[in-house]
């Protein structure tokens, strides 16, 4: 199978603080991947080194290997920009902008494919929706306020925007931590239906749902990754006995 | 005796509360009052004089009050000069709010830029304007007013013309658009900046597409502000657009092509209008100075509604 990310002895500090020890992992190409453990483990850190949006905050430090597609990411030629439109991320929160629906996705498109025509960029935008599993919802008013769905619509909406840009990549920050129960399920539906044509990174607290979608997980302690491996494997007989305690819900 | 009964403490700790209360509702009462006694009494004395007529036709030179005229060259010169200084101000103290607000983060010298527009904010109206008089009288900025003549040996710029007041009255007004489009871009949440960087734009294209529109409202409210400081200065005025109620650019001035002329050249704003006509002033007529004073607060009323009604659209907008 094809590794599309490489990690090789990634150590990541915020200032003097030492947040990610030696971390080693592959992800498969057109999988779901999922990182989970504990708050404070340090899952979101390396979930963000992966598109560099830590490189936002000033006291983040990296040493090791990121290797995308077998490309130094952190090599000094890399663009920064042209990694992310690789790398697309999916956020904790729902950001859509304050603009409507239809905007929401036009925005990176012209930014990102100045040269696109009209009504490529019009299809592109439906196509896109159609694969959120959020067109059917929102037909009829693609121009109102995107500040009107509801949560779930919101997220769903965000990803169709990290979709416009035809990631390789998409990771998610929890995406489901801020919505209720069926909006979660959709989302789950769409992410596995997503894995056929993306590679899928998800940061998240819930087991059930990593059990429910990951092929592939990593348990995260205390910035160092405890165990990892096809995800069955991993809930059914963990070999670390902080695996088995933290699945059994000793601590979370 | 029963822990819940009246004893003397209590009765004292609530005179106590009650005494305080009255006295915050007394000043502020107080506050609301003096507020209302200016508008009433502009109006009461203001109102006679005050006829379409009044706002149309330009004031004249006489000292009979009844042959006065009316105050259209001040009120145009209001006008025009909020139009300059607006046009001058706003990309300025964009530009700066934006650096300090996005770029400035990692940067120790951000923190001396904030001091120095604080400092800026607290200059006296008339010590910006007799620097801005001290700079545009070079010779230099003769285009912007016009140069002295008749005068032997002097080689000096007049340095008094709706276009010198008007870039003076947009470094006065710089400090307070800063501060509040710099409120205004901050307030923007961190997850848009996230959300719109993860996609691979740059940061220009975040700025301008998506911070900017979502404080658009505090933009507007930090020019509205700026207009009312703009229309509400006096030194200025005073000091660098000069001492003459009409316009004094080739007459007629209103002519589309004398309109170099008429910016080049002095005139007056409500402001100095009423100074000139108040018994401090050159004539002494205070029916036309309260004439004016009404049409100026009237403005400034407006100017405070319009903000009080961009700070509800943007309640209404984060409820939805």
């Amino acid at each position: 199978m094809d590794k599309s990310i490489c990690v090789r002895n990634v150590n990541v500090w915020y200032g003097d603080n030492h947040v990610l020890h030696d971390v080693e992992i592959d992800v498969m190409k057109n999988r779901i991947t999922a990182f989970i453990g504990p708050s404070g483990c340090g899952k979101t850190t390396l979930l963000k080194c992966l598109n560099r949006m830590n490189d936002l905050i000033p006291s983040f430090k990296m040493d090791g290997t990121i290797l995308v597609d077998n490309e130094d990411i952190y090599a000094k030629k890399v663009d920064v920009l042209a990694l992310r439109k690789k790398v697309g991320m999916v956020f904790q929160q729902p950001n859509p902008f304050i603009s409507s629906i239809y905007s929401n996705l036009k925005l990176p498109i012209r930014e990102n494919f100045p040269k696109m025509r009209r009504n490529e960029v019009h299809d592109t935008i439906i196509n896109k929706l159609e694969d959120a599993n959020l067109l059917e919802e929102v037909k009829n008013r693609i121009h109102h306020s995107a500040m009107q769905l509801s949560g779930g619509q919101q997220q769903r909406l965000c990803i169709a925007r990290a979709l416009t840009i035809n990631p390789e990549v998409i990771l998610f920050d929890e995406p489901c931590a801020a919505l209720d129960p069926i909006s979660t399920m959709k989302i789950e539906d769409l992410l596995t239906s997503l894995k056929e044509k993306y590679t899928i990174i998800i940061v998240t607290h819930n087991l059930q749902q990593a059990t429910r979608i990951a092929d592939h997980a990593a348990f995260f302690y205390k910035g160092k990754i405890e165990e990892q491996g096809p995800s069955e494997e991993m809930f059914l007989n963990p070999k670390s006995p902080l695996t088995q305690d933290y699945l059994h819900g000793a601590f979370s | 005796m029963s822990k819940l009964s009246n004893t003397s403490a209590l009765n004292r700790r609530k005179i106590t509360d009650l005494f305080g209360q009255s006295i915050s509702w007394l000043f502020s009462s107080i506050t609301i009052a003096v507020c209302f006694a200016i508008i009433i009494y502009l109006v009461i004395k203001g109102k006679n004089k005050l006829s379409l007529d009044f706002l149309l036709t330009q004031p004249a030179a006489t000292m009979d009050q009844h042959k006065s005229g009316g105050i259209s060259t001040p009120l145009i010169g209001s006008i025009i000069l909020t139009f300059i200084g607006i046009i001058v101000a706003f990309p300025w103290s964009l530009s700066t709010s934006i650096y300090l607000s996005e770029y400035s983060e990692r940067n120790p010298v951000a923190g001396f830029f904030r001091v120095c527009i604080d400092i800026l904010a607290g200059v006296p109206t008339i010590v910006i304007a007799i620097f801005g008089l001290a700079i545009f009288s070079n010779p230099q900025f003769g285009f912007l007013s016009s140069m002295v003549e008749g005068v032997a040996g002097a080689r000096k710029a007049f340095g008094r013309s709706f276009l010198v007041c008007g870039l003076t009255m947009a470094v006065m007004v710089l400090p307070f658009i800063i501060k509040t489009c710099e409120e205004a871009l901050k307030a923007v949440p961190a997850s848009y900046r996230e959300g719109s960087l993860a996609m691979g734009a740059s940061k220009w294209h975040t700025i301008t597409k998506i911070i900017i529109p979502s404080a658009s409202n505090g933009i507007i409210t930090g020019v509205v502000l700026g207009m009312g400081r703009i229309i509400g200065d006096t030194a200025i005025v005073w000091l660098t657009l000069g001492g003459t109620l009409r316009m004094t650019g080739h007459q007629p001035w209103w002519l589309p092509q004398n309109w170099w002329s008429a910016l080049t050249n002095t005139g007056s704003t409500l402001t100095s209008y009423i100074f000139y006509t108040s018994p401090a002033g050159e004539v002494d007529m205070p029916q036309v100075a309260f004439a004016g004073s009404l049409v100026l607060i009237i403005l400034i009323i407006i100017l405070n509604l319009v903000v009080e009604f961009i700070g509800k659209s943007k309640s209404i907008q984060k409820e939805q």
